[in-house]
């Protein structure tokens, strides 16, 4: 029986058609993923499909019945459920409260909790997703966040399940518990919908394999019949290079030290634990380690937004442990951030606008207190064609444009920044294979032009490829040091991990 | 590029780029209108329910409200809009550029009336008065110099006075983080009754008259020059559409203003992107607030210098209220808040002869708290406009399948 069934669907946003004619059907109980670079239109598809968008035209058909959806409730009400890739739990309320906020079982007009918790915990065992009912859900991990979103749409009924690029958030052992979850709900009869740009990912899981590129349905493929290989092709039009080539560059000056650098969070809590290293012109140095072992505290330092409790840090040999962001900047430093949204960009400015924050008050994009927007707008339009930024519009916002598009625009800015050290924090984070292609040649560029670049990712082929060195960080600490040609992904893992720390002292 | 063509710079002076397209939304311009729509919609069913005719308490607040030319008392009543409205629109910028940059300036209050007590000051202090004074008489056919000269140093000391006043809550937030509406709210307080209180029934009061009468008066040359005789209309509107103007120039012309909206536009997610290019926020909101209580207290500097001549002992609080009102319902942008200003100004000219016809003033505050409500609920209102438009698009291009139905 067909589950879903999507025929013809378009949908035409002002000067894009974001889905062009798609047709597809999903049997029960099947795997199927979509996948498609950023901006391909697998988003839209799937808001279409859980009723956030109306296509402007075409039919959706639910177990073989047509169906008109027109609001998230109406797809709810047709069984079906959307995870999100950002939870949209709310911190201070108990995993049981998160999953029944909304259908709340009650005792006359006040809210029957103790039910609630037995609820979910039933409803934990039988689908044997472990969680604490009672714990908050700000506390847990992300993998166990996206778990209860599962229990919530499980609560309400669903039987169609859409993951919106669920791994993107998850460390290697939650994908596999994911997917260990998903694999039982398939056996429960649900049927799932996976969105995803990771190849790899998708030829674990998936039973068929629908590939978009702009907007358009390339095929369906078995996973049975195909290969990565064929899938990137599909996706991206052409022969994606997912190797990186090996550049070779004569190491020069040491660009940015620091040493015994201690490093608060935001609560107080010392997260960097006294680390010490350099980074030389024409290098790449790979900081390793599973989210949350003190990256984010790292970088805030290097770049200004918190000052390190002790130890120091130099930029060009200048003394940088007390400065400002902006002095950071003048004496050279650049920061391609993976948090575009807050970080990165300013979504409603245009292209021209934030094609130059950071360098808008020197010539010629402002002579005195005035912006020259005409010469703020040359300098977009030649970066937009330089980068491929697409479309390319420079009045479009940064926010109309897709994750990839909004990361040339970062790169595009910040490699036209005087600079010669680079901070790369998860360049290619929620990218796709174009993308990310894209992200590694401007890299290795940068490495030939002789910049000093300290890439700081949690994808280990990402590190092994481009890294001169690589330091492995472990809870604020390096643990280890190695080059790429000497350690595997394995080893890493298991470094990341904090297993085998003694090997920091044969280095 | 054709820079030298005149057409397109005059379209580039209004916003609109040299590729004849103008990127605003264009629900910025119908929210506004639907919501003061709405409002006067309501105004006429609460008039209707009170056993009143809508239509004649409409005709009167309008025909009076100086914006319709005609009538024996139209100029007059077209000079008393223009004054009021110069008010309301100094406010009302304040708070609006205080918006573009995320900030919440409900301080406008306090920053109008330390403008205000500032120019009495230096409208009477005898140093100044005496020096311009004698200016005038010295330049004879040419004393307009001297009053030219003693306006503008009293408007420019009460605006630096009100832009520090306000800087005060842009500093407690910057460097102590005290919640801006907070700061600016108790500064309202202090200022006012400082004012109240203190200086407009003690020091600045001269000492032979009683305890009611306000301040000194300020010198002739202070005073703001009258340009509609026989109305007492002066040159405040002018100056609070240059004002207009510079705001506008500032957000959109200057570096300053690029930073300050990067600023506003990431203000609730934490303003990273901005300093991560290496923006000093700190000092940018100080410079805000210091600009942003430099207007309210033009605004101040008015009522002064143009209406009341002294710090008179009747005056209410309200100006700077009103200025919240017409930044929302001008959507902080400076025309539009202009325009809102005067459509204030015209509610509350016209409210007077309403009232001499024995309909209580209140109706026009009504119509004018609706507006700003529905403006308030604009993201309701956008919602529903979308939709509205959805359903219109697909109506004129309906399936082929419903066609052949029909």
């Amino acid at each position: 029986m067909k589950a879903l069934e999507v025929r013809s669907i378009s949908k035409m946003f002002p000067g894009n058609l974001a889905n062009d004619n798609i047709s597809f059907s999903v049997e029960k109980g099947e795997i199927f993923a979509i996948v498609g670079e950023n901006g391909a239109g697998k988003s839209t598809l799937m808001n279409i499909i859980y009723g956030i968008y109306t296509p402007s035209g075409g039919d959706l058909l639910v177990n073989e019945n047509e169906v008109k959806i027109r609001s998230v409730e109406d797809a709810i009400k047709l069984r079906m459920g959307m995870v999100h890739q950002e939870f949209m739990l709310i911190p201070r309320f108990t995993v049981t409260q998160n999953i029944v906020i909304g259908d709340e079982p009650h005792k006359g007009i006040f809210f029957d909790y103790g039910r609630a918790v037995r609820e979910v915990r039933e409803l934990s065992e039988r689908v044997s997703l472990t969680v604490d009912a009672t714990a908050l859900a700000g506390d847990l991990p992300v993998g166990v966040q996206q778990r209860v979103e599962i229990l919530k749409v499980l609560r309400r009924g669903a039987e169609i399940l859409i993951f919106d690029e669920p791994t993107a958030v998850l460390t290697p052992e939650e994908t596999v518990e994911l997917f260990v979850t998903m694999r039982k709900l398939q056996t429960e009869g649900k049927t799932i919908l996976f969105i995803s740009h990771k190849l790899k990912e998708v030829m674990e899981i998936a039973d068929r394999i629908a590939v978009l590129r702009r907007g358009k349905l390339q095929g369906i493929v078995n996973k049975k019949d195909t290969t990565e290989e064929e899938l990137a092709r599909m996706m991206v039009g052409r022969n994606v290079v997912l190797e990186i080539p090996k550049v070779d560059v004569e190491v020069g000056p040491v660009a940015f030290a620091c040493h015994d650098l201690h490093v608060r969070n935001k609560r107080g809590y010392e997260a960097v634990k006294g680390m010490s290293f350099d980074v030389h012109g024409g290098e790449v140095v790979g900081i390793a380690g599973v989210q949350g072992n003190g990256q984010d505290e790292l970088v805030n330092a290097m770049i200004g937004f918190s000052h390190p409790v002790s130890g120091s840090m130099e930029l060009n040999g200048k003394n940088m442990r007390m400065v400002t962001t902006a002095q950071l900047r003048k004496e050279g430093m650049s920061y391609i951030t993976e948090d575009r949204a807050r970080r990165g960009l300013v979504m409603p400015y245009t292209i021209r606008e934030n094609a130059v924050m950071g360098q808008h008050l020197a010539r010629p994009f402002s002579k005195g207190i005035r912006m020259d927007y005409d010469k703020v707008g040359e300098f977009a339009e030649g970066k937009v064609k330089e980068y491929d930024i697409r479309p390319g519009d420079v009045y479009d916002t940064a926010g109309s444009l897709s994750g990839g598009n909004q990361q040339k625009l970062i790169l595009a800015r910040e490699l036209s920044l005087p600079h010669n050290f680079l901070i790369a924090s998860q360049p290619t984070r929620g990218l796709d294979v174009g993308a990310t292609e894209f992200v590694y040649r401007k890299l290795l560029e940068e490495k030939k032009a002789g910049k000093a670049i300290l890439l700081i990712s949690l994808e280990l082929s990402e590190i092994l490829g481009l890294s001169d060195r690589i330091l492995v960080m472990f809870e604020g600490r390096i643990v280890g040091e190695t080059t790429p040609d000497k350690t595997t992904e394995e080893a890493l893992g298991l470094l990341m991990l904090g297993v085998g720390n003694d090997k920091k002292v044969q280095s | 590029m054709s820079e030298s063509n005149f057409t397109t710079k005059f379209l580039k002076a209004f916003g609109i780029d040299n590729k004849g397209r103008n990127r605003r939304d264009p629900l910025n311009i119908w929210v506004p209108l639907i919501s003061v729509g709405l409002a006067l919609i309501v105004g006429m069913i609460v008039i209707a329910a009170s056993g009143r005719n809508p239509f004649r308490a409409y005709a009167l607040l309008f025909g009076d409200s100086g914006l319709i030319p005609g009538g024996a008392a139209w100029r007059r009543e077209f000079a008393e809009l223009l004054i009021k409205s110069a008010m309301y629109i100094a406010t009302g910028l304040s708070v609006a550029l205080a918006f573009k940059g995320g900030l919440f300036n409900i301080g406008a209050e306090g920053q109008f009336w330390v403008g205000a007590i500032v120019a009495t000051f230096f409208g009477y202090w005898a140093p100044v008065a005496h020096t311009f004074g004698a200016m005038y008489v010295a330049l004879g056919s040419f004393g307009w110099i001297a009053q030219l000269l003693h306006g503008a140093i009293c408007i420019i000391m009460g605006m630096l006075a009100g832009g520090a006043w306000a800087a005060v809550a842009g500093y407690l937030y910057v460097k102590r983080g005290v919640n801006i509406v907070i700061g600016t709210i108790m500064l309202n307080w202090i200022a006012w009754f400082l004012i109240t209180s203190w200086l407009a029934i003690g020091p600045m009061t001269p000492p032979s008259q009683t305890f009611t009468s306000g301040t000194f008066y300020v010198a002739d040359t202070a005073k703001l020059l009258r340009i509609m005789m026989p109305t007492r209309l002066n040159t405040s509107i002018l100056l609070v559409l240059l004002a207009a103007y510079a705001t506008w120039f500032l957000l959109y012309k200057t570096t300053v203003g690029y930073e300050i909206r990067a600023i506003g536009y990431t203000a609730n997610i934490g303003m990273e992107a901005p300093r991560a290019q290496g923006i000093n926020i700190g000092r940018r909101i100080l410079q805000l607030m210091f600009f942003s209580g430099a207007l309210a207290a033009l605004g101040g500097s008015f009522f002064i210098l143009g209406l009341q001549y002294q710090f008179p002992n009747t005056a209410t609080m309200g100006y700077g209220w009103t200025g919240i009102g017409v930044a929302l319902i001008g959507q902080s942008e400076p025309l539009g808040v202009v325009l809102a200003g005067l459509f204030i100004g015209a509610l509350r000219t016209g409210a007077t002869s309403m009232q001499i016809a024995n309909i209580p003033k209140t109706f026009s505050n009504i119509i004018e708290g609706m507006a700003v409500g529905f403006i308030a609920l604009q993201v309701a209102v956008r919602y529903y406009l979308v939709k509205i438009l959805q359903r219109r698009r697909t109506r004129t291009d309906p399936p082929a399948d419903q066609e052949a139905i029909a």
